[in-house]
Formats: structure tokens, C-alpha cells, sequence
């Protein structure tokens, strides 16, 4: 569907991105993922044409739009502040893109009908100020205004990220339905962890200007190819020497040397020992009440851990209680410390 | 953004467009900027052939001297006596629980739609040797000096409550943005309300205060209607004097003017680079997560409250005064007017329409009539010729001030932080250098001769001087347009561009569609604003001094000059009236459509489409009834 094939983007004598190279599918949800200025809404812009590359092709379809006009590349683009315009109704933002094309009247208001049905925004709506809705339906506007030119893919930058929380993940699964019920490709873009694992088919995870893993939520999340991808996606503990050489002597195979990682809730307190799984004695330091789970700190001696448990109301832990804390290396992530990938 | 890769120069439709602005801009800056202010700073070297400092060693050895130092007393004065003024005045409607701070603040507002020669007449209407106020004094004490609004004394009075308004408008804005939350932290930690009033409110004013100060110190120096009016040797005046004076009658007087505009330019610029740097160390930024709209301070002591109380209704009455007095006046017959007297039965609309002869006795004992001596803002054609006049320039300058600007705010906002965009943003705030009388005057010298880059026309002669003046109003404020309207352009946001542009929008499209509607409140706002501010000016019409540019203003001026000389313009101090209460209608309804109509959103313009529609269904409907 979309392909970027080595591009590189330089700004003056610094390198934004490098060598980047992606290939998004037909119909697919693909997330670019990484902290603020790892290059993910450059690559969008490289996409939508708003940027040239120095080095590299984007193609579209079989198609080569590296140099293509913007208007011309059949992207539509959801902004991040979603750039409505302020001095038109919503009926006006919508139909935009449709009077530049010059579309006949009666046409441009099928078509603007039609969409804005699809995004569940009625007739009254559409004469409003888009000042005059709430953050959600501002966002179906701004989808609709994308959508409306029928475009190929749809590129959406971090439109999530101006609203709280509550609405956040409300918004999100609207905009994961319409995007399954409109089939159109998504490239999407954010710095949240846990909106790219929710909505996407891929995720790109992006640092310094290049790719670090490209993979599915689970690939991504559970076998994190790089360190970095590994300590961005989530919450995580580096084991000290000392408990690496507990579980090489109950018959793990891991290195002391390498950067040696485990998951929040892959760490258990208190639960009857499986297969493979290493006991270590610990004092509970902390704890961190959320209601669907709790977050334990504990002090291993040799390192502090931390640890998620489901909230079953029955084994909650006291600061200073001890407790058995288990882990099974099957489940450790191990990277060389030098270069950061996988051992 | 762009990179490495953008860099090429190419020769498209686009750079031509950039390349022909770029000359059309250099020749009005070069042609209309620079050269004839360079012409008036050589003349001050070249009127002795012989001795290139002779004027200058005439204005150190003669009473040239004094202007400067007058206009420099002026300015120091005004500083004090302003801030005094504007700052109660804030405090008295916006901190301070004053009962009627509504009322207050209209009567205090009213120097914003009346200013300049009319305020000035105005208060010559009541406190001059034959005013109102001076004739009630005298009527209780005779032996009162009747010529005591003249002067120095009666200038610094004038201006100080004419020059408020920027305080009404700027300081009360930035008292309004202070977070009453810090006002009740310091209360909560045990300051009483003056304490919190000099240590926690009034360093946020500070910034703003500096470059109040900074204006009013410029306006003093450059004060030109007061001290012409009343009497006072300021330097503007004295330089529109010896521009009009004949090299028969004195000493060089043309090199003395101009150098007399380039010691009040480097005064100005002085005053500007202080202003600069310090606007340079920045400003108090709120750091408020939520902040907490300014309530009013009661002052619990009741022997304050009263004082506090007496001294706003006072300041009320001195604001208030000439606006009800010219008012009521505007509808009073010449003798009612003349004897200063308020009646009923002297009501008229003669000051406003029509014509009356008027008779008179002469020194021969006989009587003679002067046809159409009395006559009406409306009737007379020398003020309507003046107001039209006014009317056309000033709106021309105006838009030709916001359209440069408008235009250079694009290029600008396109190339930030390029060298190419700082030099034309510079150019723009050049004007602001300079006082407004040195431009003029440098107009009116350089252009009256035959200039090779206007086709060698002398565009001081004749009907062309209008051009001139149309130029310098443009010029004059351009720099102000630039700050108010790039300002605009910092609030579009960068994505609705990408939008337009991701959905087929070419460059001017975007920015007729997009763009423009977001600033245009902005841009009609400092169009009608530059507006109101030229179709009263004085001081530029007046240095030109051209028969052809007679604006508003020095009709004004001249009524108050010629007033029933021979039998001629008998009912001139009624008129003046009536044109003061002209100008506040104007600049009235020009601030309601700024401030009001103008700074509506689309959802405000939206619910009022929406009201007038529901109204005009309901009246359908009784028709229908009916």
C-alpha cells in the first residue's frame, strides 16, 4: 500500500531520519511509536509531502510520490490539534477540500452528508462553529474533512493527545471502529505505549531518527528486539547480577553480563511456585493502590523489584511484610549491553 | 521546515512575484522612508554654504534652546501627572470596590472617542479666559485672572487627562490577567490589602507601566495641538512655525526646523532603545494552572473608602465636564453660547444643518447682513469640505497601512527567523523611530521640489500634496499596524495551513479562506483604530500646512482662530461643539464595531444569526395572524 524505501531527512547538517524503511499494508492500523523527537511525525510528513527527503522513495500503490505535490498524493491527514478551521461551520470544514476540487454543489452536499452520517454527526451539527463541540465530535470532524475526498490512506498525528484521559480511551475505540468500518489504511501517530498497543495491527518504534523494531503489539511488547524497545513500551525491572546467578543455579542459562530484564507482571508474590519458576525472599517497601490492580515494591536485598498483582481483595500486602517473590527466566529479556539487541 | 535538498535557487512564477515585491518595497522604503529624511538631515549642514555647523552654533547661542527644554519639561511632567492619573483611575474601577465603577469607567473611557484638537477645544471651551468655568469663577471672584488656562500649567492639564487612555486600555488589561489567587495567597499569609497592592499586584504592572511611560514621555515631547492651542513654546509647534516661515524673516528657519525634528528623533529613539532593552528582559509570565478571575478589594477603613470615593467622583467630573458641557452646548444658539448661558429656549439644531443670515452693527452705526454667517456642521462647506477630506485620506491610510502590513506579516510569518524576514520587519518599524513631525516635515521639504523617482513631479504642489499626506499617514502607522497584526498571525494555527494545503488548497486560497478570515477581526480592529486616530489628526495636516490638505482637525483649529471675525463664522464655537460631538459619535461607533461587533467568533455570530432569525419568524407570524 505504502512503502518508504531509505529515506533519509536532513534539517541543515542534523540527520532526522535515517535510513528508514516501512512497509504498510492494505487496510492495516500502523502505529509510528517513540519518544518526542525520534523522528515519527517527520516520517508522517515525509508521507504526506510536506517534507522532501534527501535520500530515499515513498510509493504509494506501486506508485513513486516522492516528488508529488501534497494535494496530489490522495493522503488525507487527521493534525493534532486537528486543525479545524475556526472560521467555518462544520459543514464548511468538511466540504474544504471538495470545493477546491470543484465538485458540483449538489454533489459536495451528498458527500458531506453522507460522511458526516458515518461519523455520527447530524444536520444540526453541521451548521454549527466547530468551537461550539466538545473535543469528540471535533475529532469526528476532522476525520470526516479527511475522509471526505476519499482518500487512500489516512494519516492521523497524534490526535488524541490534547484531551484527558477519560476521553482519550473513549475516542480511541470510536477510532478504532471507524477506522475497521471505513477499511482505510491508518498510519498513525504517537508517543503513548499503551494507545499503539491498543489500536494497531503494526507499530513502528522509532528512536533517534531510525527504526528500531517493526512488529505486531505482542511482538513489540513480548519480545522486544532492542533494549530500547524494551524499556520504551513499558514499565520494566533490571535484575542485578546476583538474582541473574540465583536463576542460572536453579538451571537458567543467562548471561551476568547482559542487561537482564523482566516485566512488572510477570514477577508474582506470594503464588504457589510453577515449573522453573525461582523463589526469592523479599521485604514489601511500598505499595501503590489502583483498584483493578496493585503495585508492590519489594527489596530483594540485592536489588529492589517492582510488582503487579491483580486485585483480588484477599492477598494484600502491609509496608514491611514479608514475602516470596517468584520469577521464571523463561520469561527474562536479555540484551548485550553494548549494542542493545537481543542476546 | 526545509532541507538541504530545497535549497536551489530556481526562477518560477513564485520568485519573480517575491522579486517584484521585493523592488516595489525597496523603492517606497528607500524613496519614502530614508530619502527625505536623509534630505532634512543634510539641509541642516548645507543652508550656510560657507559653514556646515552654523546652525547648529545658532541653536546653541539663540532661544532654540528653550523649545527643547520645554518639550523636555512637558514630557518628564506628563510622566509624573499621567501615571498619577491613569493609574487611580484603574485602580478606582478595577481593584478597588468603588460604588458606580461602571459609570466611572465610562466617564473615564471618554478620552478614547475624544481626543486631540477636539478634547483640546473642548476644554478651551470651558476653561478659557472667556469658558464657562472661568466665567462662573469671575462672576464670584472678579478680581480672578481670567487668562489662567494658558501656558505651561494649562497644557500639562490638558494632556494629562487627555493621555489616559492607553492606561484604560493596556494597564486594566493587565490588571484584569492578574490571578486572584495570588492576590488571597498574600492575604491568607497575613498582608493587608495595600500591602498586597505594592507587593504582589503592582510588580506584575511593572512592564506595563515602563512602556506607558515610555509613550507618555514621546507624546509630551512631540505634544503639538495642546501647546499651539494654549500657548506654550514646545518644539513641534515652533518647528511647524519655521517651516511655514521665509528665509526674508529669519535665519535659515527650514535647516533650524528639521534640525529641530532630528534632536526630537534622537530623543525618541533614546527613550525607544531604553524601552527596548528592557522589553528585552522580559516579562512577567503567569505561571497559574487555573487561574482565578481579579475580585474587587473592599477598603474597610471608612475614612479611605470616603476619600477614595470623593477622589474618583472628582476625577469623574473633570472627565466628564467638557464631554456634557460640548454636548449640551452643540444645541444652543450663538448668543446662548457666547453669553455661556444653558437655556431651553435657545435650543437649536443650527450647529449641525441649515444656514441663517446673520446682522450685525457696524461702526458706522448701520446694520449689515451677512448671508449664510451662521451655518451648521453640515451646511458649512468649509468643515464638510475638511471632514471629507479627513474622511478619505485617513481611511486610505489606514488601509494602505493595514494592507502593506497584512502582506509584509505573510512573507514574514512564511520566512521566520530568516535574515530577509527580520530586515523587512525592521524596515516596517522604522516610522516608529522617528517622530511623526520629522517624517512630515521631511515630506513637505523634499518632495516640494521635482523628484526624479515620482515621474519629477513636486508632489507638495497643489492637489498633490494630498498624495504626500495619504503617504505619511500610511507610514506613520505602519509601525503599530505591525505589532497588532503580527500578533494576529501568531494565533493561526500552523496545522490549519498544512490542512488546507493536504486538501488541494493553493497558496492564495489558503490564505484568502483560511488565513485571512482568522485575522480579519484583527486587521479591521487596527484598521478602524488607525482610522479614528487620522481623521482627527492635527499634527501631520498641520506641519504640511498646505491650503490643499485642510483636514478635519485644522478646520477645527481655525474655528477657534476666526470665530465671528467681521460678521464671518458667527456660530463658530457652536460648530465646534457640534463637530466634537461628530467625532465622538464616530469614533463611538467605530470602537462598538471594533470591540463589539468585531471581536465576535462564529459561534457568537452563529447564536446572533440564529436570534435574528427566530425574531424575524416570530413577526412573520403575527403578520400572518394579522
Amino acid at each position: 500500500m505504502i512503502e518508504l524505501k531509505n529515506i533519509e531527512v536532513m534539517f541543515g547538517d542534523f540527520k532526522a531520519l535515517n535510513d528508514i524503511n516501512v512497509d504498510v499494508r492494505d487496510g492495516e492500523f500502523f502505529t509510528f511509536l517513540g519518544p518526542s523527537g525520534c523522528g515519527k511525525t517527520t516520517t508522517l510528513r515525509t508521507i504526506t509531502g510536506f517534507i522532501k527527503p534527501s535520500k530515499g522513495r515513498v510509493i504509494s500503490n506501486g506508485r513513486d510520490i516522492t516528488d508529488v505535490d501534497i494535494e496530489k498524493r490522495q493522503i488525507g491527514i487527521v493534525f493534532q490539534s486537528y486543525a479545524l478551521f475556526p472560521t467555518m461551520t462544520v459543514y464548511d470544514n468538511i466540504a474544504y477540500g471538495l470545493k477546491i476540487k470543484k465538485f458540483k454543489k449538489y454533489v459536495i452536499d451528498k458527500k458531506v452528508r453522507d460522511i458526516a452520517a458515518r461519523v455520527d454527526l447530524s444536520d444540526e451539527q453541521l451548521k454549527k462553529a466547530v468551537s461550539q463541540l466538545s473535543g469528540g465530535q471535533q475529532q469526528r470532524v476532522a476525520i470526516a474533512r479527511a475522509l471526505v475526498t476519499d482518500p487512500d490512506i489516512i494519516c492521523m498525528d497524534e490526535p488524541l493527545s490534547n484531551l484527558d484521559a477519560k476521553l482519550r480511551v473513549q475516542l480511541r475505540n470510536e477510532l478504532k471502529k471507524m477506522q475497521k468500518d471505513f477499511g482505510i489504511t491508518t498510519i498513525y501517530v504517537t508517543h503513548d505505549q499503551e494507545e499503539a498497543l491498543t489500536l494497531s495491527d503494526r507499530i513502528a518504534v522509532f528512536n533517534k531518527g531510525c527504526i528500531e523494531q517493526i512488529g505486531t503489539p505482542n511482538e513489540i511488547y513480548n519480545h522486544s528486539k532492542t533494549e530500547f524497545v524494551c524499556n520504551f513500551i513499558g514499565d520494566i525491572n533490571l535484575l542485578s547480577e546476583e538474582a541473574v546467578q540465583k536463576m542460572n543455579e536453579a538451571g537458567a542459562n543467562l548471561d551476568v553480563h547482559d542487561h537482564n530484564y523482566i516485566r512488572l507482571e510477570r514477577a508474582h508474590v506470594d503464588v504457589e511456585p510453577k515449573a522453573g519458576d525461582v523463589v526469592f525472599d523479599g521485604t514489601v517497601l511500598s505499595t501503590e493502590y489502583y483498584g483493578l490492580y496493585i503495585k508492590y515494591h519489594v527489596d530483594l536485598g540485592s536489588m529492589q523489584i517492582k510488582i503487579i498483582e491483580k486485585n483480588d481483595g484477599v492477598r494484600i500486602y502491609d509496608e514491611g511484610q514479608k514475602v516470596k517473590v517468584l520469577m521464571n527466566p523463561r520469561d527474562v529479556m536479555s540484551y548485550h549491553p553494548k549494542e542493545g539487541k537481543k542476546s | 521546515m526545509k532541507n538541504k535538498g530545497d535549497r536551489k535557487f530556481r526562477l518560477n512564477g513564485n520568485t519573480i512575484l517575491t522579486l517584484a515585491g521585493a523592488a516595489v518595497y525597496l523603492f517606497f522604503f528607500l524613496g519614502f522612508m530614508i530619502r527625505p529624511c536623509i534630505n532634512t538631515l543634510t539641509s541642516i549642514f548645507t543652508a550656510v554654504p560657507d559653514d556646515p555647523l552654523a546652525v547648529v552654533k545658532f541653536f546653541l547661542s539663540g532661544n532654540m534652546k528653550e523649545y527643547v527644554w520645554n518639550s523636555f519639561k512637558l514630557a518628564i511632567a506628563l510622566v509624573i501627572t499621567v501615571n498619577f492619573v491613569g493609574i487611580s483611575i484603574v485602580l478606582l474601577t478595577e481593584y478597588f470596590d468603588i460604588k458606580g465603577a461602571k459609570i466611572l469607567r465610562l466617564g473615564y473611557m471618554t478620552t478614547m472617542i475624544y481626543s486631540g484638537v477636539a478634547l483640546v477645544t473642548g476644554y478651551m471651551f470651558l476653561y478659557s479666559n472667556d469658558g464657562i468655568l472661568t466665567k462662573m469663577i469671575l462672576d464670584t471672584f472678579p478680581s480672578f485672572n481670567p487668562s489662567w488656562f494658558s501656558g505651561y500649567k494649562a497644557v500639562l492639564f490638558t494632556m494629562t487627562f487627555a493621555c489616559t487612555s492607553n492606561h484604560m486600555l493596556f494597564l486594566r488589561n493587565a490588571i484584569r490577567g492578574i490571578d486572584y489567587n495570588t492576590v488571597e495567597a498574600a492575604r491568607n499569609m497575613g498582608a493587608n490589602p495595600f500591602k498586597v497592592l505594592t507587593t504582589v499586584v503592582f510588580p506584575t504592572l511593572v512592564p506595563t507601566l515602563f512602556s506607558l511611560t515610555v509613550m507618555t514621555f514621546v507624546t509630551g515631547l512631540c505634544a503639538m495641538s495642546a501647546p499651539q492651542l494654549l500657548g506654550y513654546n514646545a518644539i513641534n509647534p515652533e518647528i511647524v512655525r519655521l517651516a511655514g516661515s521665509s528665509r526674508a524673516d529669519e535665519a535659515f528657519p527650514q535647516a533650524r526646523a528639521a534640525l529641530l525634528s532630528v534632536i526630537l528623533a534622537l530623543f525618541t529613539m533614546i527613550v525607544l532603545a531604553v524601552l527596548s532593552a528592557y522589553e528585552r528582559r522580559g516579562h512577567y509570565l503567569s505561571v497559574s494552572k487555573t487561574k482565578a478571575k481579579l475580585q474587587k478589594q473592599k477598603i474597610t477603613n471608612p475614612f479611605w473608602n470616603a476619600v477614595m470615593h470623593i477622589y474618583a467622583y472628582v476625577l469623574f467630573i473633570i472627565y466628564m465636564t467638557p464631554v456634557v458641557m460640548i454636548i449640551l452646548f452643540s444645541f444652543q444658539n450663538y448668543p446662548a453660547i457666547r453669553m455661556k448661558t444653558l437655556d431651553l429656549k435657545n435650543w437649536t439644531l443650527i450647529n449641525y444643518f441649515g444656514q441663517e443670515d446673520y446682522s450685525y452693527l457696524t461702526n458706522r452705526n448701520v446694520y449689515k447682513t451677512r448671508v449664510g454667517a451662521v451655518s451648521g456642521l453640515f451646511s458649512n462647506e468649509a468643515t464638510l469640505g475638511g471632514i471629507k477630506l479627513s474622511f478619505i485620506m485617513s481611511a486610505l491610510g489606514a488601509f494602505l497601512a493595514c494592507i502593506v502590513v497584512v502582506i509584509a506579516c505573510e512573507y514574514i510569518f512564511k520566512h521566520i527567523n530568516k535574515k530577509r524576514a527580520v530586515a523587512l520587519e525592521y524596515s516596517l518599524l522604522f516610522p516608529w523611530l522617528l517622530p511623526t513631525i520629522l517624517i512630515c516635515y521631511s515630506y513637505r521639504s523634499f518632495f516640494n521640489q521635482e523628484v526624479w523617482y515620482v515621474g519629477n513631479q513636486n508632489l507638495y504642489y497643489g492637489e498633490k500634496v494630498r498624495i504626500l499626506i495619504v503617504l505619511a499617514y500610511m507610514v506613520v502607522k505602519l509601525p503599530f499596524s505591525l505589532r497588532m497584526i503580527k500578533a494576529a498571525f501568531y494565533t493561526i494555527d500552523e496545522e490549519l495551513e498544512d490542512a488546507a494545503k493536504n486538501l488541494g488548497s493553493g497558496k492564495l486560497m489558503t490564505f484568502l479562506k483560511v488565513k485571512l478570515p482568522i485575522i480579519l477581526p484583527s486587521v479591521l480592529a487596527v484598521f478602524a483604530l488607525n482610522f479614528n486616530a487620522l481623521f482627527t489628526e492635527y499634527d501631520m495636516s498641520a506641519t504640511f500646512a498646505s491650503t490643499y490638505g485642510t483636514t478635519y482637525a485644522m478646520v477645527i483649529q481655525a474655528m477657534c482662530r476666526d470665530e465671528g471675525l467681521y460678521g464671518y463664522n458667527v456660530n463658530a464655537s457652536g460648530r465646534r461643539c457640534a463637530s466634537t460631538v461628530f467625532i465622538m459619535i464616530v469614533s463611538g461607533i467605530i470602537l462598538y464595531l471594533v470591540y463589539g461587533v468585531g471581536s465576535r467568533d462564529l459561534s457568537e455570530r452563529l447564536a446572533a444569526k440564529e436570534k435574528r432569525r427566530k425574531r424575524l419568524q416570530k413577526l412573520r407570524m403575527r403578520f400572518v395572524r394579522q
